[in-house]
C-alpha cells in the first residue's frame, strides 16, 4: 500500500456545528433520507456547574481490517492501493451482508443507486484533484486533520505523533483509520 | 426527535430481517430433512433391510427440493437488485462466507433434485421418459450421490450459522456456537418435517419406519438445548457487551419468543409429549401431526430469534 489516508477527529476543537455534515451532503449529492456523515452531539456529561457535551463523529472508519470487505461475496466491496475502502456498483448485488456486518453501522443503501453508500474521504472528485475531503476544509474550527500517514512531513503525521488519540471499537481487530483526539474535560465516572 | 445531526432511520441495527430468518429456516428444513433421510437410508442398508418406498425417504424427496427453492427465491427477491443477483454467481470473494454458501448451493441444488428423482423414479418417467438414460446413469452413481449430497447438506446446515456468525460486532451471533446449534436445529425440522409430510402424503401403516426417526429426535434436541445453553452462557463470559446482550432473553418481545417459541414449542412439547404420552396416542396420526408442527415452530421461532434477537445487541 504507498498511501494510507487517515482522518483525525479532534473533540476538543469540534463545536457540532454539523457544517460537515453538510458539506459532504452537497460535495457527493447524498440523498436527503440517508447521509454519510454526522458529528453527533452526546451528553452531557459531568456534575454540575462543569457540564460538558461529546462530540462523535459517525463515519466510515475506512478500517484496514475491514469486516464489509471480508464479508461481501462478490468483491464489490474492495480496498485498493490508497487504502479507502470503495465500492464496486456493478458487482454488487445488494445482498445486505457489509451494512449488517459493519460495527460502526457507517454503511447505508442510497435509495438512487439501490447499492451500499458511505464516505470514502470525496476519493472520486476532491481527492482526485488533490484537494482535501469537503468536511476538512469546511471545518471553521480546524477540528479535521486528513492526510497521507505513511508521509513522514504530513500534518496528520504531526497531530499523530504529538497529541494522544484513540479509535473506536479497537477489540474489534479493525483497526480504524478514523483517530479521534479525547476531549481534555474529564470528570470521574462512578 | 429531530436531532440536528439528521435522521438516525438509517442507523437501525437489524439489517437482515424476518426474509432472512425464513430462508435460514428453509435451508436448515432442506439440509435436515436429507441428512435424516439418507442416514435412515444408510442404518436401514447396513442390517440389510429394504430402503425403497420408505415414506420417510418420499417425504425427503419433496422437502429437500421444494425447501430450499423456497428459501432462495425468497432471498433473491430480498436482494436490493434482484434482476443482478447473477453477479453473486460469476463474482467469487472466497473470504465470505456467503461465496462459499453459494458454492455449496450450486451444487446442493442439482442434487436434491437427483434424489428426488431416484426417488420417484417411476413418476419421473411416466412424465418424463426421455430422462431414462440420465436417471440410469445417476442410479448407479446413488452410493456416491448420497455421500455428497449428505456431505454438502452438513456443509448447508452449518454455513447458515457462519453466515451470522462472520458479523463481529454482534455478541449473540459471533459465536462459534451457532454455526453447531444451526446444524442440530436443522436436524429437527428436518425430522420433523420428513416425520409430517410422510404422515400425511405417504404413510399407510401408522407407524411406517418413524420409529428410528424418532430414535434420534432425543440426541438432537440434547444437542440443540446443550447449544442453547452454551451461547448465553458464554456470552455471560465474554465481556460487558456480550453480557448486556444475555437480556435478549430476560426482557423484551424477544424473550418471550425464546422461552414460548424456541424453549416450550421447540424443545419442552415434544420431549414431554414423546415421554408421557400413552403407548396408544405414540402412533397415531393427530398425535404425530401436533407434534411435528411443534417441534417446526419452535425452529422458526429460534431463526426469527437468533436474527431478531442478535442483531439488536451491538458492540
Amino acid at each position: 500500500m504507498t498511501k494510507r489516508y487517515v482522518l483525525v477527529h479532534d473533540e476538543n476543537k469540534c463545536i457540532g456545528c454539523q457544517a460537515c455534515n453538510v458539506a459532504c451532503r452537497s460535495e457527493n449529492n447524498v440523498p436527503e433520507s440517508v447521509t454519510r456523515l454526522q458529528v453527533r452531539i452526546e451528553g452531557p456529561y459531568g456534575n454540575f456547574p462543569h457540564l460538558h457535551f461529546k462530540y462523535n463523529r459517525v463515519s466510515c472508519e475506512q478500517c484496514e481490517n475491514a469486516p464489509c470487505v471480508k464479508v461481501c461475496p462478490t468483491g464489490a466491496a474492495y480496498v485498493n492501493d490508497d487504502g479507502i475502502v470503495s465500492i464496486n456498483e456493478n458487482k454488487c448485488v445488494g445482498c445486505l451482508y457489509c451494512v449488517a456486518a459493519c460495527p460502526y453501522k457507517v454503511r447505508f443503501i442510497n435509495p438512487e443507486t439501490r447499492v451500499p453508500d458511505k464516505c470514502d474521504f470525496c476519493k472520486e472528485s476532491r481527492l482526485a484533484r488533490g484537494e482535501q475531503p469537503a468536511c476538512v476544509s469546511v471545518c471553521p474550527t480546524q477540528a479535521l486533520t486528513f492526510g497521507d500517514a505513511n508521509d513522514m512531513t504530513s500534518e496528520v503525521r504531526k497531530v499523530l505523533d504529538t497529541k494522544p488519540s484513540y479509535q473506536q471499537k479497537v477489540n474489534l481487530g479493525t483497526e480504524p483509520r478514523v483517530y479521534r483526539i479525547p476531549s481534555r474535560r474529564g470528570g470521574i465516572k462512578a | 426527535m429531530n436531532n440536528i445531526w439528521g435522521s438516525m432511520e438509517q442507523y437501525d441495527p437489524v439489517v437482515w430481517n424476518w426474509i432472512i430468518a425464513v430462508y435460514l429456516f428453509m435451508a436448515g428444513l432442506s439440509a435436515g430433512s436429507m441428512l435424516v433421510a439418507i442416514g435412515l437410508k444408510w442404518y436401514k442398508q447396513s442390517r440389510g433391510l429394504p430402503t425403497e418406498g420408505l415414506p420417510v425417504i418420499k417425504a425427503a424427496a419433496v422437502i429437500g427440493p421444494v425447501a430450499i427453492c423456497l428459501g432462495m427465491a425468497l432471498l433473491v427477491l430480498d436482494l436490493t437488485k434482484p434482476f443482478e443477483f447473477y453477479h453473486i454467481l460469476l463474482n467469487y470473494n472466497l473470504t465470505s462466507v456467503m461465496a462459499w454458501g453459494v458454492i455449496a448451493l450450486l451444487v446442493y441444488i442439482p442434487l436434491v433434485f437427483v434424489f428426488a428423482a431416484l426417488v420417484f423414479e417411476k413418476q419421473v418417467l411416466h412424465y418424463a421418459p426421455w430422462l431414462a438414460g440420465v436417471l440410469k446413469v445417476c442410479g448407479q452413481l446413488e452410493g456416491s450421490l448420497n455421500k455428497l449430497i449428505f456431505a454438502l447438506a452438513l456443509g448447508v446446515g452449518v454455513y447458515t450459522g457462519f453466515l451470522l456468525s462472520a458479523m463481529i460486532s454482534y455478541p449473540i451471533l459471533n459465536t462459534a456456537v451457532l454455526p453447531a446449534l444451526f446444524l442440530a436445529s436443522a436436524m429437527s425440522v428436518g425430522s420433523a418435517g420428513n416425520i409430517l409430510v410422510a404422515t400425511l402424503f405417504f404413510s399407510k401403516k401408522e407407524s411406517d419406519c418413524i420409529e428410528q426417526v424418532h430414535r434420534i429426535e432425543y440426541p438432537v434436541a440434547f444437542n440443540e438445548a446443550l447449544c442453547l445453553v452454551l451461547l448465553f452462557v458464554g456470552l455471560n463470559f465474554s465481556g460487558p457487551a456480550a453480557q448486556a446482550a444475555t437480556a435478549a432473553i430476560t426482557t423484551g418481545t424477544w424473550a418471550s419468543v425464546f422461552w414460548i417459541g424456541v424453549v416450550g414449542l421447540g424443545l419442552v412439547v415434544p420431549v414431554l409429549a414423546s415421554t408421557l404420552a400413552p403407548k396408544a396416542w405414540r402412533h397415531s396420526k393427530g398425535f404425530l401431526i401436533t407434534v411435528s408442527c411443534s417441534t417446526i415452530l419452535g425452529v422458526l421461532a429460534l431463526r426469527h430469534f437468533v436474527v431478531y434477537a442478535g442483531q439488536s445487541y451491538i458492540s
